[in-house]
Formats: structure tokens, sequence, C-alpha cells
């Protein structure tokens, strides 16, 4: 529209000041030039404002563990969730699961606390005389918890759990939310910061 | 004197050692459970479907809904009973001939704290008792229990779900 503006202007003045025609033939003629590689431009961009909104960036976090629903994936393994091409994706060096959003029945956060020493150090701990052990059960760290509900093909039920770091889990829920997946809780809007 | 003394600590001797049989053999004997699950009637099934746990009024979080599921699945499979374990809402499952289903619901949940549990000891035990109600083809129930998970001493609040899974295959393996 913008670009045509200046022609029809030009062609209106041309009607009313007849002189004038010759001295706004070479404007019009240099708009011409001038707008015509923009209205190629401009054309993908209103595409785009009509059809679907531009894909959000993906979220990639690494080192979460999925605690539990791993078909093909050994419970508590360690790998990288990620929120890619309208689904859930966790991929660990020799595995990968792949959830579509419009699947996911339902999605849900938590907070917890998990220790610091695990494993078979949190075994060689009980030997540590004196109660030293016990001394080093307090050391935690606060994770997030994910958990997502969805169906397969067959529309069976299945349900995974993932821990990550704390305050990444909100991230993940709310793009999955916004590609389809269903949550029963909706996520809340963090608190405004006074400043 | 000597030979007295000598007397006297074997019937010591001979009265802690029966004592020591009762306390391990009674409670085996009074367990009314043992006798019956020999006696119980076996029922035959080639797929099972699970149902996810109904929590009731009972709160609990997502994550341990959904541990119980998918351990109860785990753990069934492991069992080998059945030629097919299906999950809830599994098309392939309306085929099946002679299938039975599991369904759980919530009656009571304490989510503890594995730091308590860890340091005092006698505090922060993670439990969890759900009613475990299986039913055939025709909607005749076959088991209907409470079964109990727990973590006392070590490990994480959602080994609950475990414990509670682990127990659910026992009665599998005894009624089917």
């Amino acid at each position: 529209m913008r670009i045509e503006d200046p022609i029809v202007k030009a062609s209106a003045a041309t009607n009313f000041f007849g002189g004038a025609r010759a001295r706004l033939r070479p404007h019009g003629l240099f708009l011409l030039a001038v707008g015509a590689p923009l209205m190629f431009f401009s054309a993908p961009a209103r595409g785009q404002a009509a059809g679907t909104a531009p894909a959000p960036p993906a979220v990639v976090q690494k080192n979460a563990r999925l605690v539990i629903g791993g078909e093909t994936i050994k419970n508590n393994s360690e790998g990288t969730l990620s929120v890619v091409d309208s689904s859930l994706q966790f991929e660990t060096g020799k595995a990968k699961i792949e959830v579509k959003a419009s699947s996911i029945l339902d999605i849900s956060t938590n907070e917890d606390s998990r220790q610091d020493i695990t494993g078979a150090a949190k075994i060689a701990t009980i030997a540590i005389p004196y109660g030293g052990g016990r001394l080093l059960s307090l050391f935690s760290h606060n994770v997030d918890v994910l958990t997502v509900e969805f169906t397969d093909a067959n529309g069976g039920y299945h349900g995974m759990v993932f821990l990550l770091t704390q305050s990444q889990a909100p991230p993940i829920k709310k793009q999955l939310v916004a590609m389809g997946a269903k949550a029963s809780v909706p996520l809340a809007e963090p608190p405004p910061t006074n400043k | 004197m000597k030979h007295h003394t000598r007397g006297v600590v074997s019937v010591i001797f001979a009265v802690v050692l029966a004592c020591a049989l009762l306390l391990m053999v009674g409670p085996l004997l009074g367990q009314p459970g043992s006798g019956d699950s020999k006696s119980a009637q076996k029922f035959s099934a080639s797929s099972i479907q699970i149902e996810p746990m109904d929590p009731s009024d009972v709160p609990m979080p997502p994550e341990f809904r959904v541990a119980i599921y998918e351990d109860l699945i785990a753990q069934i499979r492991k069992t080998g009973k059945f030629q097919h374990v299906y999950r809830s809402g599994d098309k392939e499952a309306a085929s099946a001939p002679d299938l039975v289903t599991l369904r759980t619901t919530a009656q009571s949940f304490k989510k503890g704290s594995q730091k308590e549990r860890e340091v005092v000891s006698v505090a922060g035990s993670s439990s969890i008792i759900l009613k475990v109600h299986i039913t055939d083809h025709a909607g005749r129930p076959l088991v209907d229990r409470d079964v109990e998970g727990k973590v006392r001493f070590f490990g994480e609040n959602l080994r609950v779900t475990y414990d509670f899974s682990k127990k659910v295959a026992a009665i599998i393996r005894e009624t089917f």
C-alpha cells in the first residue's frame, strides 16, 4: 500500500497540474524502482503474520535425569531434555525418546530436594564413625520435578518423571503448553519484581 | 561345686536357645496369610490391563501417581505371568479374550523426608496404602486387598512406589 501511494499522488498531480507532468515522471519512476523490491520483501512478512506464529526457540536442558517411564531408556539415566519441533525429546548417548506435544495429557512441575551424596558413595558414608554419615545426609540441593503423562500411538497411557536443576521445569512446561500439550494445573506466572 | 555351675550354665543355655527358636518360629506359625496363600485359588489369564491410580480424596503429587503406574507395569511384566501387559487405553486390549484388569485406589499417603529419615532414623518414613482391585473380563473380583509401600530408613521418597509394586507383583504371583 505504502508503495502505491506516491504513484497515485503523482498521477493525481498530473491531472490537476498538467505542466508538472514532465517533472513528476522521473520521481514516479524513481519511486517505482525503489518500491518494487520492497513489494517482494513485504509479501512474506504479511504472509507470516496471517499464518502460524513463528516457532519459539528450542528449550534445551542438559543433565536431566529420567527417573522413571522411559520404555527404551533405563530408569535414572542422565541425558538432554529438549523441546524441538513441537515435541519433547530426551536423549542419552545410546537412545532417544520423543513425545509429541499434542499427545501429552497432562504436564506438571513440582519442587523437591535431592541428597548431594548418592550411589556407592552414599553406602560408604555408613562406615563413617560417630554418625558422620548421618551428618552428610544434611547436604542436599533443590531440584525441579517434571511429570509428563501422554498416550502412545495405540492410545496406551504412559508417564515419565524427570529431575531437572532448579527452576528449569517451568520453561519446558510453558513451551509444551504453547505447542498444544494439556496441563490440568496452569503454569503460575512469576511474581513481578520490584526494583 | 564346679560340676554344679556347669549344669546351671547348660540349663540356662538350653532355655535361651528354646526362647530364641520360639521367637523365630512363632511369628511364622501365627501368620494368617501364609496358610491362605498356599490354599488360595489360582486363576489363569493371558493378559492384564493396568489402569492409572485413582487418587480418590488423597492428595498426592503427580510424580508419585506416575511412578506407581510405571513401576506396576514393570514389576508385573517381570512376573512373567501374562503374555500381554496392556496399558490403560490400549486399543489392542479390547481383543484380548481373557483380560483381567488391575485398578488401584489411594487410601493414604505420607510423603516423608529422606533427610529426616537418614539423620534421625525414627522419623521421616514414607508410606503409601492403596487398595488393589483385580477383576476378570466379566467384572468379577479376583483380588481386593490393601497393600502398603514403605521407605523406612534409606532411599528416596519415590522408592515407596517400587516397594508397593513389588508387593503387588507378589500378589500376582500367588493369584495367577
